[in-house]
């Protein structure tokens, strides 16, 4: 059975509480934190797997670079939650603030309220779902991995992706620099529902899929010889 | 017509000047490369300086044998573990994809047998860069390309990278032809993309988020490691008290002589303030918070021997970084495989095509063959003859000063050889007590 440890943060430092969440999960203890009060860095580096709730919101960096964890927060979270994680989850009950999942590079991020600005930025991997809406610029400089956005998306969409992809269930303000749009496939959209199921978010009517137009990928190929010449 | 005249020129359309708007007419676009700046308007520089050794006033050291302590500690001011190396020169955060493998690893070997550390750079870390290493500061850029949580719990530093000083202000290029599958897999790029990295964090923007920022990477490492922050030099009085006051253990300032791999010429020449001007700008920044010797600050841009670093330790520096100084320890520009420096239009002793990624010495590129060329213990030997003959530089210096520790050299040891230079650095002018701006 699945023992679970609790952690109260009144009157704690975020140092010890990080510390006995880690020892516990390292024990193969589940970990309850209550009392969690928007307080930054907190389940930052969580490298074992495991499990992890926050009865509560956290602040900057909630569950940030972590490695195999399973985290839930029963609250919303501030900027960059879940940041550089290379597996794992983080499921966030309310909303998110700035670069949520910022340069993920796996793992699952979901989000289950809207998102602030720049959700996905730089993403190398992974999946961020967000049921609700994105801010301006989401998956800005996105490189790999998969974006779904319930909801509406705001201005300069994908900016600047390499790769990647984008679905936005919603309206989308604007597409960013060569940012390409079209309609997601029905296979698309199976796999996707599914995913959506899976998290207990509602189904959109139908998904739009944005991908790189891959205009920026290269400087201009026919002028090399000159280029080189140039240098 | 006088056949005898002479041609005249004008003085402000050089032949450098056609050609490049020429240039710019044909490609539609700024020109991008390597090196650092070849601006020929010369900058103001720590060649502008000379030390005043001791005479009466002061007793030297015997120059080649009484004790001269180089040992130097870096981040006491939070961290559990500061840095601790032999000598009070590192080698400064080039990117593996910038650099070959064989000269990421040379690079670890030299600075590991001179006692001293070595950086990873804007393409993550390498295990055998760490393996050879024996102190290792790993960098967080603004692109994350290889971040990885596990190889910062490695690290003996954390250096939180702003911005670098032959670009401050612009993300790092990488172009295609050195995108090889293995580096674009390392950063998780498609291959052969001409790779212009971010210029903000992504999950940061101001001072105020920075505070919080260094504070994860704290918890990421246990609050073991120094955390360094590093910047381009431009404002550097506020910005230095700005990342003081947010939590750095160390800064870096990078004047605008830094190396680079490919950044756009414009700003290598144009943008930021020399090295001269950085650090007396820093030093006072900590000074005016109390934070002078409790905060280190370390100095790059355009370090080229021990006399620079002795210079740099003198206005104010704790330690110096060297970039291109140690590429050209490892041969870059040295004379060899002549045809291929000619191949790009170059010649050795002007060789500035490091983005090209053909580099005719095997430094700055990702082809194996070129690569080959830099065999990797012949290439750290040098490495590490050069940092140990520029920390006898220093030294000599410091004896010859009466200093029986490196990091005792201070202002006083120094006067201005131009006005300018006594201008920035607020040293007195050679042969008088006289500073600028001073009464
Ligand atoms: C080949 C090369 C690659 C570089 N790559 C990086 C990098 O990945 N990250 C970074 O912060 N700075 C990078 N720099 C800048 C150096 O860290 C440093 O700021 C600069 O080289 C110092 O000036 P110096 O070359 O005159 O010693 C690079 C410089 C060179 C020459
Ligand atoms: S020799 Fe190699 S490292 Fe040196 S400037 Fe030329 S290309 Fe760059």
């Amino acid at each position: 059975m699945d023992r679970v440890h609790r952690i109260d943060c009144a009157g704690r430092t975020v140092r010890e509480i990080n510390i006995e969440i880690r020892s516990e999960l390292a024990r193969g203890s589940s970990v309850a934190v209550a009392n969690s009060g928007a307080r930054h860095n907190l389940g930052v580096a969580l490298l074992t797997s495991g499990r992890v709730t926050f009865d509560g919101s956290v602040g900057y960096y909630g569950a940030g670079m972590s490695d195999g964890a399973t985290i839930v927060i029963h609250g919303s979270a501030g900027w960059g939650v879940a940041e550089g994680m290379l597996s794992g989850s983080v499921s966030v009950e309310g909303n998110a603030g700035n670069g949520a999942a910022a340069s993920i590079r796996g793992g699952t991020v979901v989000v289950k309220g809207d998102c602030g600005a720049r959700a996905g930025i730089s993403m190398k991997g992974g999946l961020l779902l967000i049921g609700g809406d994105a801010g301006y610029m989401a998956s800005f400089m996105m490189q790999k991995g998969v974006v779904v956005i319930l909801g509406n998306a705001g201005d300069a969409l994908a900016d600047s992706m390499y790769e990647g992809v984008v679905y936005v269930g919603g309206e989308i303000a604007s597409l960013g620099n060569d940012a390409v749009v079209s309609d997601a496939s029905p296979d698309d959209m199976n796999t996707l529902s599914g995913l959506i199921r899976q998290h207990g978010l509602k189904q959109p009517r139908r998904l739009r899929k944005v991908v790189s137009g891959r205009k920026l990928w290269n400087f201009d190929h026919a002028e090399l010889e000159t280029w080189r010449a140039a240098l | 017509m006088n056949e005898n005249r002479p041609l005249r020129q004008s003085p402000i359309y050089t032949p450098d000047v056609i050609e490049e708007i020429q240039e710019k007419a044909a490609l539609g676009r700024y020109r991008i490369r390597g090196f650092g700046t070849l601006r020929s308007k010369p900058l103001p520089s720590l060649d502008d300086l000379t030390f005043l050794p001791a005479t009466l006033t002061r007793i030297p050291l015997e120059g080649y044998r009484e004790k001269c302590e180089t040992k130097t500690v870096l981040g006491t001011r939070v961290a559990g573990q500061p840095l601790e190396l032999d000598i009070p020169i590192m080698i400064t955060g080039m990117s593996f994809g910038a650099l070959s493998l064989n000269a990421k690893i040379a690079l670890a070997k030299g600075a590991a047998a001179a006692g001293t550390s070595t950086t990873s750079g804007d393409g993550g870390m390498l295990p055998e860069e760490r393996q050879y290493s024996k102190k290792m500061v790993v960098e967080v850029l603004p692109s994350r390309y290889g971040a990885n949580v596990h190889h910062m719990r490695q690290a003996d530093a954390i250096e939180l990278t702003i911005g670098q000083g032959a670009k401050p202000g612009t993300g790092g290029l990488l172009l295609g032809s050195k995108i090889s599958s293995e580096i674009a897999a390392i950063r998780d790029l498609p291959p052969g993309v001409d790779q212009r990295s971010p210029a903000r964090h992504p999950d940061f923007l101001g001072p105020d988020d920075m505070i919080i920022k260094i504070e994860e990477l704290r918890e990421a490492t246990d609050w073991k490691v120094p955390i360094f922050v590093k910047m381009g030099a431009t404002r550097v009085f506020d910005d230095v008290k700005l990342a003081a006051k947010c939590g750095a253990d160390v800064v870096v300032v990078d004047g605008m002589e830094g190396g680079t791999a490919a950044s756009p010429e414009i700003l290598q020449d144009h943008t930021g303030i020399p090295t001269l001007a950085a650090i007396p700008e820093a030093r006072r920044a900590l000074e005016d918070l109390g934070l002078y010797g409790k905060v280190q600050l370390i100095a790059a841009g355009g370090i080229r021997s021990g006399v620079d670093v002795a210079k740099a330790m003198a206005l104010g520096a704790d330690a110096c970084y060297i970039g291109t100084a140690a590429l050209i320890a490892l041969n870059c520009n040295r004379p060899l495989f002549v045809d291929d420096y000619a191949r790009l239009g170059t010649r050795p002793g002007a060789c500035h095509h490091c983005h090209t990624g053909r580099c005719p010495v095997g430094i700055t590129t990702q082809d194996p063959q070129l690569m080959a060329r830099l065999p990797v213990d012949e290439a750290a030997q040098r490495v590490s003859n050069f940092l140990i003959a520029m920390a006898l530089e220093v030294q000599m210096i410091a004896r010859s000063c009466g200093k029986s520790n490196v990091h005792d050299l201070d202002p006083d040891d120094l006067r201005a050889l131009t006005m300018e230079a006594a201008a920035i650095t607020r040293i007195p002018l050679v042969g008088t007590n006289w500073v600028p701006g001073q009464p």
